[in-house]
């Protein structure tokens, strides 16, 4: 720690005031962003249990359900004060909000530590008169201060919404002290590794880690949880104990964590990580060896995350359709409303409305895939590809078939779980087939706005990127909003998703679903059409 | 003597930018051809349409006796094309890479793969995104001359090369022409043509403005000399092929002639030479030297000093 840098008086952290106002400037639509997303998530959970659990019946139904019930406790915290709608708010929302915590702890962490740091920025930076310490300290205290300030916006605003004010800001402390924990843990993942992709890999990872151990913890009732960072956060069980006890030791491991990543800094060159990188294959496997080949190694990552994560809510859906089952089942306005009956139905009206939500992220998916093209094409990875004896059609059917069939996969995963789930909730077989059908039903539809983005790259391809993500913007929309809010029939009709038979609600027809496979096929021949006589674009 | 590359009245434009303007181009099968000009002159351009991933605006361009638009993948079996600046998947090594663009393009020879690995000291297992811009480079080579294509087509191929790989780089494309294939060595550094091809065409703006064997662009090659000696020197002006002549603080600037060189060094000599440096011109003096009252004409702007002073 005996170096001295060139100006006197500058010492390891000087320039960090510099530096951080520095950040706050890049970063100032990238952080109120991540606050707001938390808040609003929370808000709109509290607004939306307030209306929905508004009799003492209700919340015992929900308690019944939900607080023995494995799959919900996993994903959500300890059953604690489900007799209260603020308990149960609690519950629902904040393992996801802590998600969002730590994720915009490390994306801040790593943005101006090792992102710069491999783009060669800190270089230039560290050149003049910085210290050695002071991107790090900038990028840990900027860090910090947004989790202290999404603390405070999620206890003023949970207050706001009408919960009690104590308890909404133990809520938004806890949620807090979670993001503090993992500024610590990317402070020292940033170290680790030479590479902003692997910190987020790791510190992923390490959040996985922690989820699971809480939701162990959380299932068995046991001290596991307590082996979890997100465990301490979540035992302030606000509304309900209100102790911010559990928040000392985030604080304290948080400052821990921070202190080890200087003392890793200063073992470590300019530019490089404490972990090298594992050698790879010195020769490629022959799967690699065809056009097709190297679109699935480039897509296999994206796809299997969307695959599992798809498959998760899927399980999720299915979980949650025996609550729903049971709300209903008790709720005599509910089964008036509905004017049915037959809870059966209703369970599974309700799921093929999910649906219609899955088969909007795996939209997304498809579409993200097709761009894929587009960003191989303009980072000058097509170019060599191309000229070689690969034609055109060749590379970009093998991404667009990865697309499409991606896509169905990723939406086969969350029919096939929600089918295992229902059949064992309702020891009936042919549940499965039913739920399974129901989602892949969505399939053709999927596949047109696919269809859609492979158009934008063939015809338009600078303008793909946005006008693609537009569309599945308005998609989103349509589908969240369009029956809710009585918007004219042709709104609706915009969305494919829309014209499939909501199976097992609808009579099964063919007619729509070949009308799509159709428009699909017409879409993607027409962009084909257009790749192939268009200019290849670089930069 | 037949074609393997004949490109003629060749027009590209992107937008409001007219990249290539009636360009010119032969080359002869199994020849090193070197394709020069300065930095945004247009030879990645010419080489992208020569691969078929730009469609050009006019202009007749055959490659290997075929359309390079329309038979683009029957083409592209015979040629290997390493891009002026080599981007890879940062998951993919660089071993994988080789082998990917090597059976994408028709096959390489392991031998030859694993003698090249050893020549360039490439390690082939590192991922790409640890690779610096120099190794990516290699990859592209490697796989390029791996392969057994009969025509290469080498976009500024040594810009991230250190001097020592620069050598060996030298030594495969003279075996490669042992071979009888064709190259097409794009540069924007004449010392680079010299040492390797056998003819060179020069293009400015989108134009070709010289073609031919090095002897005839012999008045092309012009070193510049600064020199310290003992007694000032005298009498150079007086002597065939000096040019922007100057001296300063005890030192003699000027460039020569390659026909000059010879007559010059006798002459500083006997002023008792202390310390020289030469250096080949860049191909932006030249061509100030050799087209500045044509682009003044032309109303293009010049950056750098006046030629002559
Ligand atoms: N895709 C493109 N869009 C617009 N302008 C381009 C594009 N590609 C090249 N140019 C322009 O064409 C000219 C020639 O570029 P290029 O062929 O890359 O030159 P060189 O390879 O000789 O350096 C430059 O002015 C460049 O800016
Ligand atoms: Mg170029």
């Amino acid at each position: 720690m005996s170096t001295r840098l060139v100006s006197a008086g500058s010492t390891t952290v000087g320039g960090t005031a510099a530096l951080l106002r520095f950040a706050l400037r890049r970063d100032r639509i990238r952080l109120p962003v991540w606050i707001a997303a938390g808040t609003f998530m929370v808000v709109t959970q509290s607004v939306g249990s307030q209306a929905l659990y508004d009799s003492a019946d209700d919340l015992a139904a929900y308690q019944a359900s939900v607080g023995s019930n494995a799959a919900t406790i996993a994903l959500g915290g300890p059953p604690v004060g489900l007799d209260t709608v603020a308990g149960a708010v609690a519950f629902d929302i904040s393992a996801t909000v802590m998600l969002i915590a730590a994720l915009m702890a490390m994306f801040t962490v790593a943005r101006h530590t090792r992102a710069d740091e491999e783009a060669g920025r800190t270089e230039l930076i560290r050149s003049a008169r910085v210290g050695r310490h002071a991107p790090l300290l900038a990028a840990v205290l900027l860090s910090s201060a947004a989790c202290v300030a999404i603390a405070l916006t999620i206890g003023a605003a949970t207050t706001a919404s009408g919960l009690p004010a104590l308890g909404s800001f133990v809520l938004g402390a806890s949620v807090g002290a979670c993001g503090l924990v993992f500024t610590g843990v990317a402070a020292v993942a940033v170290q680790a590794t030479g590479h902003t992709r692997s910190v987020y890999g790791l510190v992923g990872g390490l959040f996985a880690v922690a989820f699971v151990l809480r939701a162990v913890g959380d299932i068995q009732r046991s001290w596991v949880v307590w082996t979890s960072p997100i465990g301490w956060a979540q035992a302030t069980h606000p509304f309900t104990d209100d102790s911010m006890l559990p928040l000392v030791l985030c604080v304290f491991v948080a400052a821990t964590l921070v202190a080890a990543g200087f003392l890793l800094l200063d073992r470590r060159d300019l530019g490089s990580g404490l972990l090298q990188p594992r050698p790879g294959r010195p020769a490629a496997p022959r799967t690699l060896l065809s056009p097709l080949g190297l679109a699935v190694r480039l897509h296999r990552g994206a796809l299997l995350a969307w695959t599992v994560g798809l498959g998760l809510l899927g399980l999720v859906y299915g979980a949650l359709a025996e609550s729903v089952e049971t709300l209903i089942g008790e709720n005599d306005q509910a089964l008036m409303i509905f004017g049915n009956p037959d809870v059966d139905q209703l369970v599974d009206a309700y799921l093929a409305t999910t649906f219609a939500v899955t088969a909007l992220l795996a939209s997304a998916y498809a579409v993200s895939a097709v761009l894929r093209v587009r960003a191989e094409e303009s980072g000058s990875r097509a170019e060599p590809v191309l000229a070689t004896a690969t034609s055109r059609a060749a590379w970009l059917g093998s991404h667009v078939a990865v697309a499409l069939l991606g896509s169905a996969l990723a939406m086969a995963a969350s029919g096939i779980t929600t089918g295992l789930v229902r059949a064992a909730q309702t020891g009936e077989a042919s549940a499965f087939g039913r739920m399974l059908a129901a989602a892949t039903a969505y399939v053709p539809a999927i596949w047109v706005v696919a269809g859609v983005a492979v158009v934008l790259v063939g015809l338009v391809p600078r303008q793909a990127q946005a006008l693609a993500w537009t569309a599945v913007g308005v998609l989103l929309l349509i589908t969240m909003f369009a029956e809710s809010f009585d918007w004219p029939q042709w709104v609706g009709d915009l969305s494919p998703i829309a014209w499939t038979p909501t199976r097992p609600l609808e009579e099964w027809t063919a007619g729509p679903l070949v009308g799509l496979l159709a428009a699909a096929a017409g879409l993607t021949a027409l962009g084909f059409a257009g790749f192939r006589r268009r200019d290849l674009i670089t930069g | 003597m037949t074609s393997a590359i004949s490109v003629s009245k060749l027009v590209k434009t992107f937008g409001a930018t007219r990249a290539l303007d009636g360009l010119d181009l032969e080359v002869a099968t199994g020849e090193v051809h070197g394709f020069l000009g300065p930095n945004g002159s247009g030879k990645s351009t010419t080489i992208r349409v020569l691969l078929g991933l730009l469609r050009a605006d006019s202009g007749v361009v055959r490659l290997l006796d075929g359309d390079p638009w329309r038979d683009a993948v029957a083409l592209h079996r015979r040629l290997a094309y390493v891009p002026g600046d080599v981007t890879l998947w940062p998951q993919i090594t660089g071993g994988e890479a080789i082998d990917l663009f090597g059976r994408l393009q028709g096959g390489l020879d392991p031998r030859r793969r694993a003698g090249l690995l050893e020549r360039f000291d490439l390690d082939p297992r590192k991922k790409a995104r640890t690779y610096s811009k120099g190794n990516r480079q290699k990859v592209a080579l490697v796989a390029a001359l791996a392969s057994d294509a009969e025509l290469l087509m080498l976009d500024e191929p040594t810009s991230g090369l250190d001097p020592l790989m620069e050598a060996v780089f030298q030594e495969c494309i003279r075996e490669v022409r042992a071979e009888g294939r064709t190259v097409l060595l794009s540069s924007h550094i004449l010392a680079e043509a010299e040492a390797l091809c056998d003819r060179v065409s020069i293009i400015r703006h989108g134009r070709t403005v010289q073609s031919g064997s090095l002897t005839e662009l012999r008045h092309l090659q012009r070193t510049s000399v600064v020199a310290r000696t003992e007694r000032p020197v005298s009498g150079l002006e007086s002597l065939p092929g000096v040019d922007d002549l100057r001296h300063d603080d005890g030192q003699v600037y000027f460039d020569v002639d390659a026909d000059g060189l010879d007559l010059v060094l006798r002459h500083l000599t006997s002023f008792g030479v202390r310390n020289l440096t030469s250096a080949p011109p860049t191909l932006e003096a030249l061509f100030l030297r050799h087209y500045g009252n044509e682009e003044v004409d032309n109303g293009v702007s010049s950056r750098g000093k006046p030629v002559r002073s």
